[in-house]
């Protein structure tokens, strides 16, 4: 069984939010919740870098592990998905989570109750599938069609990647060769500092 | 765009001056961060702002606005200085190029950086890259034309480019980005006041060539205007046709402008709007073709105004242009909803109230189909002929035939042939030109040559010297029957050129000569009919740089410049400087386009940019006592002034302020929110940019110079 994930190429990510607007266009999301965003650090200045974030549909997601309602369940393909029927908006999920992927309705100064909304991987919801309240809930199930994420679909410079990891890994493997070297990879020199 | 999008993937070096496609043109980088990964390819970014391109380059040059030009004098005095021209394609294929250095001589690294504020290592250091890692592509948009002296930033450009030999090989070219899908449509129509359709001009023999192809008498649209002299007069343009209105410079017309038709254009793109909007109000009728109201439409005071809503490009079919010179047809997803109409119902009416549709429609049937095929059968210059709507909608249904690096389809049922057809395409065999002045490849197989068209011998001004103007012997395409230049075709078929034969008998006779309809000439460096016949910089109109005026003053003032006088010298004034100390310049966010009224009308668009803003550096705002999202007002030497956030950032520098121009709906600190028709005002609504930039035309194109005025700001 395959295992989804997403890849964000910083090398390749242009900062348009192209991504942005076709996941809210084609699901329908509410003003004020972001399924996806793009960050950018150090605008303006010379190590400008931007990436594409959403739910990571982690391994091991620390939302599952803090609900108290196990509203939020992940499937075989490592797809997270949360039933906001069962959700109470507590947010312990948007406490947990590294990303802030989690999203809650907008509304007064002190926020507003209701049930979590988040990146579904274009894969819908509990609800049966192609059904209008799945559509209604959590948005289009694109996943059920055999297609990718609308996100990863709009991207214009193929910075963003969904899919199955291994095509994932292979397509980002063969593009840090093409480069010459795995060094440029953002976040390698971090993680393995140069010596003396 | 001599070359393509998808060419760019060829090249081995890039220099964007003026362009910034993150923003401008997203799905451009795709190509062009495929080079920088596949070919290692240097990314040289010119601009005054480190851009969201700037991130991605691996040189960045801040220059200061409006010194384009010189920096581009500067690379090739350094090129040459080097040694590093293509000696062999400048014997072979340029003219006036020891005049060209004469003029760049004066150009040294440490005049450019005195000019333009680059260091002069850092223009030697940009020279090398190009010189070492050809073929370059040169891009450049509206931030290299949008000056008083943008004609002679351009023509820097191209000379570069023949210096160094990139012209007409894959990967090189001059690849100017135009914007969404019909840009280069529209322009190749001329959408202009200079010219009718396909740059014919509005000679008697322009305006007879296009009324044998529209099958109408010469005379009868003779009899349309006041009389035939005002046939040939280019009329006002886009930038300034206000002053028809206001009258407040003189025109050259014998009335005022009275009626007004803006279809598809928000108007607060044009620079100095409160200019415009006194126009508005001014104006007996003023009409409104737009899928969404536009900022005339709440900004005019008067009930002098109609709005005509049209269906959006996904509600109507027909052909458009891209960038790469490739014809497409869009298809329509869905009929036009509410009430409105698309473009081609609403002409209809509009001509049949008129009275003229038996003339109009002669040869229009079937719409759109006919349009394209009657445009095509004219535009012969521009080589649209070949691309029917039948060829154009077989390309759409089989583009997966097509490769993605050549554009050339292999196999199927358009192998061989390119893709969208790239204009030239000169017949309906022809398989269009992916990368124009190429003569590695037959004429029959997209090649050409530079084209000859300002005659065959050139005696210069600067130098008395007499040079021949086209291509020295042995420079041809593959199977030309002469071997070197030679003129375009005439006579083949009697009294007609290549231009106007609408049997197009000369075009095929051409091409099975292996030669190339407009004839195999020297791309010139010395243009004897402007003012600058090699381009040098000039000083901005309104310039921070009272010393450099005295050395590289402006123009002087144009008289009837279309239609309406022009102020150059008059205008420059060193003491601006004083009261406007800061450069403005302005540019465009990839979440809105244009003038923004269809985009901010998007809730999802308009909540990632929900706000007009202004950049400022942070040294200038500690500087001025500004924080970063205070309102400040900012203020231009013609009296506009807009009251926006500031935005602190590194983008800019501590003497540059930038404006995103798409917003609308505020004009000098009022909402005018409620002017909207109920029901259909924008999500987002803020100051127009264009409110402050500053009085300035090109001496040729009379383009607004939006891009180096002067203002000042202070907290509001």
């Amino acid at each position: 069984m395959a295992r989804v994930k997403f890849l964000c190429d910083v090398e390749r990510c242009i900062d348009c939010s192209g991504c942005v607007i076709a996941c809210k266009e084609g699901n329908h999301v509410p003003v004020g919740v972001n399924r996806r965003r793009v960050i950018t650090l150090d605008q303006g200045k010379p190590e400008e870098k931007s990436i594409s974030v959403s739910c990571m549909h982690c391994a091991d997601a620390p939302c599952i592990a803090v609900c108290p309602v196990d509203a939020i369940y992940q499937r075989d393909d490592g797809i997270v998905l949360v039933s906001k029927k069962t959700c109470i908006g507590c947010g312990y999920c948007f406490m947990a989570c590294p990303f802030g992927a989690p999203q809650f309705p907008s509304g007064s100064v002190f926020g507003a109750r209701g049930a979590m909304d988040k990146c579904t991987f274009c894969a819908g919801g509990p609800e049966e599938t192609f059904s209008q309240e799945e559509k209604h809930l959590y948005g289009q199930n694109r996943i059920a069609e055999g297609k990718v994420p609308l996100c990863a679909g709009m991207c214009a410079t193929k910075a963003l990647l969904a899919g199955d990891a291994d095509v994932v890994a292979d397509v980002y493997r063969e593009r840090v060769f093409t480069r010459g070297s795995g060094v440029n990879a953002w976040g390698w020199s971090k993680a393995y500092p140069r010596k003396g | 765009m001599t070359n393509s999008l998808n060419d760019m993937r060829h090249s081995k070096s890039f220099i964007f001056i003026g362009s910034n496609p993150p923003e401008a043109h997203p799905v451009s980088m795709q190509h062009i961060l495929h080079a920088k990964e596949k070919n290692n390819a240097p990314i040289i970014v010119v601009d005054p702002r480190r851009t969201k391109l700037a991130a991605k380059a691996t040189d960045f040059v801040r220059i200061r606005p409006g010194t384009d030009a010189a920096f581009m004098l500067g690379l090739i005095h350094e090129v040459i200085a080097n040694g590093w021209e293509d000696k062999e394609f400048i014997r072979t294929r340029v003219s006036g190029y020891e005049e060209l250095v004469e003029v760049a001589k004066a150009y040294t690294p440490e005049e450019v950086e005195d000019i333009t504020g680059i260091p002069a290592e850092q223009t030697r250091h940009v020279a090398k890259v190009l010189a070492t890692n050809r073929p370059t592509s040169l891009t450049w948009c509206m931030g290299g034309t949008q000056h008083s002296i943008g004609s002679s930033i351009v023509r820097t450009f191209c000379l570069l480019q023949l210096v160094l030999g990139n012209m007409g090989k894959s990967g090189g070219g001059t690849n100017i980005f135009r914007g969404h899908d019909n840009v280069q449509g529209s322009t190749d129509m001329c959408i202009l006041s200079h010219s009718l359709p396909a740059y014919y001009g509005l000679s008697e023999g322009a305006w007879k060539h296009w009324c044998r192809v529209w099958d109408v008498e010469f005379d009868w649209i003779v009899s349309r205007f006041k009389s035939q002299e005002w046939m040939h007069k280019s009329g006002f343009t886009l930038a300034r046709w206000y002053e028809g209105v206001n009258q407040e410079e003189k025109i050259h017309q014998y009335t005022p402008i009275k009626a007004m038709i803006q279809w598809g254009c928000g108007s607060n793109s044009n620079s100095q709007f409160n200019k415009v909007k006194q126009a508005y109000d001014k104006l007996d009728l003023l009409v409104v073709v737009d899928p969404f109201p536009t900022m005339a439409a709440a900004a005019c005071d008067t009930d002098n105004i109609y709005l005509l809503p049209s269906a959006s490009q996904y509600e109507t079919s027909g052909s458009v242009t891209s960038t790469s010179r490739q014809i497409q047809w869009r298809y329509k997803v869905v009929d036009p909803v509410h009430n409105s109409r698309d473009d081609y119902q609403i002409m209809e009416m509009l001509v049949k109230k008129l009275g003229f549709a038996d003339q109009f429609y002669k040869n229009i049937k079937e719409v759109p189909e006919d349009i394209t095929r009657e445009l095509g059968s004219g535009s012969l210059t521009i080589g649209y002929n070949g691309q029917t709507p039948e060829r154009i909608k077989k390309h759409m249904e089989n583009w997966h035939t097509f490769d993605i690096d050549t554009l050339q389809a292999k196999g199927g049922p358009c192998n061989g042939e390119y893709y969208g057809m790239p204009w030239p395409c000169w017949t309906e065999e022809h398989p269009g030109t992916p990368i124009l002045y190429d003569i590695s490849k037959p004429v029959a197989e997209g090649g050409l040559p530079f084209r000859n068209r300002f005659g065959v011998e050139k005696t210069y001004d600067s130098s008395g010297r007499t040079e021949n103007q086209l291509a020295a012997k042995g420079v041809c395409n593959p199977f030309s029957e002469v071997d070197g230049g030679y003129p375009e075709f005439s006579e083949v078929v009697p009294g007609t050129n290549w231009k106007t034969d609408l049997s197009q008998e000369t075009l095929r006779a051409a091409i099975a000569r292996g030669m190339a309809p407009f004839g195999n000439a020297r791309a010139r460096c010395v243009v004897w009919d402007f003012p600058d016949q090699i381009p040098i910089h000039r000083e901005p109109l309104h310039s921070p740089r009272p010393d450099l005026i005295k050395r590289y003053p402006t123009y002087k003032d144009k008289e009837n410049h279309y239609r309406v006088d022009t102020r150059f010298e008059s205008e420059q004034n060193p003491d601006l400087v004083k009261e406007f100390p800061y450069v403005i310049t302005t540019g465009r966010m990839v979440e809105h386009m244009g003038a923004g009224a269809e985009t901010r009308s998007n809730k999802y668009l308009a909540e990632l940019q929900p706000d007009m803003y202004a950049e400022v550096n942070p040294a200038l705002a500690n500087n001025l006592g500004i924080r970063d999202g205070q309102m400040i007002w900012i203020e231009s030497p013609e009296g506009g002034k807009i009251k926006v956030k500031a935005f602190l950032t590194e983008r800019v520098d501590d003497k540059t302020i930038f404006l995103p121009y798409h917003f609308a709906g505020v004009l000098m600190g009022e909402s005018l929110i409620d002017k909207y028709p109920k029901g259909h005002e924008p999500y987002v609504v803020g100051e127009s940019g264009n409110v402050v930039t500053n009085y300035g035309y090109d001496i040729i194109t009379q383009i607004q110079a939006t891009k180096d005025g002067l203002c000042k700001i202070s907290k509001a």
